[in-house]
């Protein structure tokens, strides 16, 4: 693969790219699904190919092709370059400096996901599901999934990398009826449970069989518990809810490309601008953001990103004050800082953009129990259920799928049909406290959205439960 | 090109033991997508993918590959088998689509087939050239699908579809405006009128204001209404959907659920749509009643749902992809059935007072079962006064109920026209929905956003 990636370069650079990366690319995902005891799923996809961009007097291009080949690669080439003429451009375009750079990566594993059995994976939800059943509860489902891709980058800027990233995950839902009322619990999280870069080892670590039950019974009680009440009032957010909050109104709002305008005719803008760099207090003090490619089962780690760049951990938001972006060489020339890093691309058929890697809220200090205990009254929100931001990403809304009334600094009766909205640099001024380390959590999606032709993103983010004062909570219909 | 035929063929011939069905999708495409009225990210498409699905003793698994040569056939046959070997037996699986007289159907041109690199170029730089000075941000995308089903039932099917779309946003600070169009023929391509009509809404938008929250009276043009039917069909006009009782319908068939003025259609075969012949299990694609005259009257079914309704349901043409299957039957195909009247503004004549929503962005499902969904209006909201469009607005958030927007229908257009509704995830296949401008009587308006603009 890496001499079609050469070859493929050369072609490009041949035909007068000035630039031009390739990406070889061999994807391999198993899904498994079972749903009120019947295997629903059963698959193993496989895909592979080449994918080539290059920079023809300013203008970009891309190609691909799916066959491993010469001249698959070559014809892949000099489509790429054509179509860069075709498309024209204003000028050259800058990119940020690189050293050349080559190495490889694997992600660590202890047990490799495809050397269990489908027939192993289909007992393990089969499992996790029967314990999900409950009276009440009319739909058990449970679904794993594992993924290996094995990639190589080569770039006219001398990079050579070799990536083994391999994923596994999984996760529960219980589905609740009666008396007109349908209701929803999840685990480790909504839509599709979570994964990790890691071996299967991450999967048993999850204990479906073992959270199932609660799950279950959870489902049932939400269809006679009491709806959220409406106001403004202070919120403990869990960290499932978190990484879906961090999700929508921090990372995109910062990757630079948004920023640019470049995805607005899709995910949109941004309500941040390059030049509020240093200076836009995005939060309370208590806000602490960080970009980190490198952390340990993140589905956003690597050793270099898909332009080549290392990975990094770099802050994006200190003590409330905007403090990063997420970058490409191209935006990160555009704004004079930093050299990218963030460029991902979903599989060998698309261009990569910027994408979030593993964003994450860094830890305060102290327990749940301590952030409850400093409610008098309150609402304790959990598991995402419904989110919507707007397309320069400040006016969110957001339901979970479970909700606790907080009286006197302790969690009360279960609340159902929660949801919440505010602006984002308002809602994250309101912050005033996070968990500490003990609490902290990671999760993975495999779900962001992206891009024209649609792209999907793996990434990972990790917080502790945060408490927000004053905020609006129960909107209704 | 491969012939996705011979791919079907060859995957159904590498199974050794037990019933299949293979599924050959070949994608040959283009998209020119720009940004401030540059092409910054062109892309071209090529990939030939084939499904197999083994069943052995009811026991159901399936397979993917793009190596399409006789040993990755031979593999995918492998790994379809094992996936097949590792399930459970379905004790009410009904077996493979029999063979079955497919429609007629249209949904290809030859010169949207023909339309290479440098045509897809050509079209966006026309969109940008006719946005008349406003920068644009959009895509211009052509593309050619192939679609080839075998099984061993003797069910041979193939397909050729074309689509293009043209989007456009036309944008500067504290104004936009949005314009789109689909179409699989040559006649329908007009990328310059798509950017002319955003380019003319954006600069009604300068100068955006606020409103109160609350329930308004809305003329929600197409695009809008195609994004909110999309969203609430996920759950309500599913198979699956009735059956977990997740469905607004759940309970309600036969009952007169909106007002009289709506019906709703899933019809892959209408020629205005993105017309199919068959779906991924084969079987022959039919148009289905959804609403009729605001009477809910069914479902959407594939073979395994069907099967599982129990009764003598049978399927509809409706099943989605193998890896797929767990969603169950979809309508993909929407058509909402146009009114009496003659354009937007007689519709605005209709609200008298109220709000005139271009499109709807970042759609959320709050409740699936009360069809509630939320998110913002953007690129185009205005406020309706005496029965005019008057001054514009800033983007709004909306909670609302689909029942509730479609219960009092004071009027829609006579033509619906295609909306795409594909985000081009994934291997290429035209999706789009037939849908009309409509006035509501109650959008529940919950928020407001910022200012429209980049």
């Amino acid at each position: 693969m890496r001499d079609l990636c050469r070859a493929a370069v050369g072609a490009a650079t041949g035909s007068g790219a000035s630039y031009a990366d390739a990406r070889a690319v061999v994807a391999r995902t198993q899904n498994v699904a079972t749903k009120n005891g019947r295997v629903e799923n059963v698959s193993d996809i496989e895909g592979e190919g080449i994918g080539v961009r290059v920079l023809v007097d300013g203008a970009w291009g891309f190609a691909c092709d799916r066959r491993l080949t010469e001249d698959g690669a070559r014809d892949a080439a000099l489509r790429a370059t054509a179509f860069a003429r075709a498309a024209g451009g204003r000028g050259e375009r800058a990119l940020a400096p690189l050293a050349a750079q080559s190495g490889s990566y694997r992600t660590p594993v202890e047990r490799d996901p495809f050397e269990v059995s489908l027939a192993d994976k289909v007992a393990l939800c089969l499992r996790a599901e029967e314990a999900l059943r409950h009276d009440d509860v009319k739909v058990t489902s449970a679904a794993v999934r594992a993924q290996r891709e094995d990639k190589i980058l080569v770039t006219s800027d001398g990079a050579e990398i070799e990536h083994e990233l391999i994923e596994s995950g999984g996760g529960i839902d219980a589905i609740a009826v009666g008396d007109g009322a349908y209701q929803m619990r999840s685990y480790p999280s909504a839509h599709g449970g979570s994964s990790a870069q890691a071996g299967w080892e991450y999967v048993e670590e999850l204990g479906l069989e073992r959270e199932a039950p609660r799950v279950g019974e959870q489902a049932a009680a939400l269809l006679r518990a009491d709806e959220c009440p409406s106001g403004r009032m202070t919120v403990v957010i869990n960290a499932e809810q978190m990484l879906m909050q961090m999700h929508e109104s921090v990372g995109h709002p910062t990757e630079l490309d948004r920023v640019y305008g470049t995805e607005a005719a899709y995910a949109g803008t941004s309500f941040v601008k390059p030049s509020d760099l240093g200076s836009l207090r995005y939060g309370s003090e208590k806000m602490n953001i960080t970009a980190d490619s490198t952390t340990p089962h993140g589905l956003g780690t690597f050793a270099f990103d898909d332009e080549g760049v290392p990975a990094a951990r770099e802050p994006i938001v200190a003590e409330g004050v905007l403090r990063g972006f997420l970058t490409s060489r191209e935006t990160a020339a555009r704004i004079g800082s930093g050299s990218g890093g963030s460029m991902r691309a979903d599989g060998w058929n698309r261009m990569p953009l910027i994408r979030m890697t593993n964003l994450h809220l860094e830890p305060g200090e102290g327990t749940l129990d301590d952030l409850l205990a400093d409610v008098d009254e309150g609402i304790y929100l959990d598991t995402n259920k419904s989110w919507s931001i707007d397309d320069k990403r400040l006016n969110f809304q957001f339901g979970t799928q479970i909700a606790w009334e907080i009286r006197d600094g302790k969690l009360g009766r279960m609340l159902r049909d929660a949801t919440y909205t505010g602006i984002t640099p308002e809602f994250w001024a309101l912050l005033d406290a996070v968990a500490g380390p003990e609490a902290w959590r990671m999760q993975g999606l495999t779900n962001c959205g992206k891009g024209q032709p649609g792209q999907g993103a793996h990434v990972s983010h990790g917080a502790s439960p945060a408490r927000f004062r004053n905020v609006q909570v129960g909107v209704k219909a | 090109l491969t012939r996705v035929g011979d791919v079907a063929a060859g995957a159904l011939a590498a199974v050794t033991d037990g019933d299949a069905e293979a599924l050959a999708i070949s994608e040959r495409s283009g998209l020119a997508r720009f940004a401030s009225s540059e092409v910054h990210q062109p892309t071209l498409i090529e990939n030939v993918a084939v499904t197999l699905k083994i069943v052995r003793d009811g026991r159901i698994g399936a397979a993917v590959t793009n190596r399409i040569d006789d040993q990755g056939l031979a593999d995918l046959a492998a790994r379809a088998g094992e996936a097949a070997e590792s399930a459970v037996a379905e004790e009410d699986y009904p077996g493979l689509a029999p063979p079955a007289p497919l429609p007629e159907v249209e949904g290809f041109d030859p010169a949207v087939a023909e339309l290479g690199a440098d045509d897809q170029a050509r079209l966006a730089r026309s969109a940008i050239e006719a946005a008349d000075g406003i920068e644009v941000y959009g895509f211009f995308t052509s593309g050619t699908t192939e679609i080839a089903f075998a099984s061993t039932t003797g069910v041979r099917a193939d397909q050729a579809m074309t689509d293009a779309t043209t989007l456009v946003i036309a944008a500067a600070d504290g104004m936009s405006g949005y314009a789109e169009s689909s179409s699989w023929s040559k006649a329908g391509i007009d990328p310059a009128a798509v950017a002319r009509e955003a380019a003319e809404k954006a600069e009604k938008t300068r100068g955006a204001g606020t409103i109160e929250p609350g329930a308004y009276r809305t003329v929600l043009d197409r695009y809008a209404v195609a994004d909110l039917l999309f969203w609430f069909s996920f759950d309500a006009f599913g198979a699956l959907g009735l059956l977990e009782e997740r469905s607004y319908v759940t309970g309600r068939i036969g009952e007169k659920v909106f007002d009289e003025k709506v019906s709703i259609a899933d019809d892959a075969l209408d020629a205005r749509g993105y017309p199919k012949a068959f779906d991924f299990e084969g079987t022959p694609k039919q148009r289905v009643e959804l609403i009729e005259q605001g009477v809910a009257r069914g479902v959407v079914w594939d073979r395994t749902s069907a099967a599982r309704a129990g009764s003598e349901q049978t399927a509809t043409g409706h099943a989605p992809p193998a890896p797929l299957r767990q969603y169950g039957a979809l309508p993909f195909s929407l058509s909402l059935a146009g009114g009496e009247a003659e354009s937007v503004d007689e519709l605005c004549e209709l609200v008298g007072d109220g709000l005139y929503v271009t499109r709807v962005h970042y759609v959320g499902i709050v409740h699936p079962r009360e069809g509630v969904l939320t998110g913002m209006t953007r690129d185009g909201t205005f406020r309706i006064r005496d029965g005019k469009i008057a001054e514009p607005l800033v983007n709004l958030r909306f909670t609302a109920a689909v029942p509730q927007i479609l219960a009092d229908v004071p009027g829609l257009t006579k033509s619906p026209r295609l909306v795409n509704t594909n985000d081009f995830y994934g291997e290429r296949y035209p999706l789009g929905a037939l849908a009309p401008a409509l006035a509501t009587a109650h959008f529940n308006i919950t928020g407001t956003g910022s200012e429209p603009g980049i």
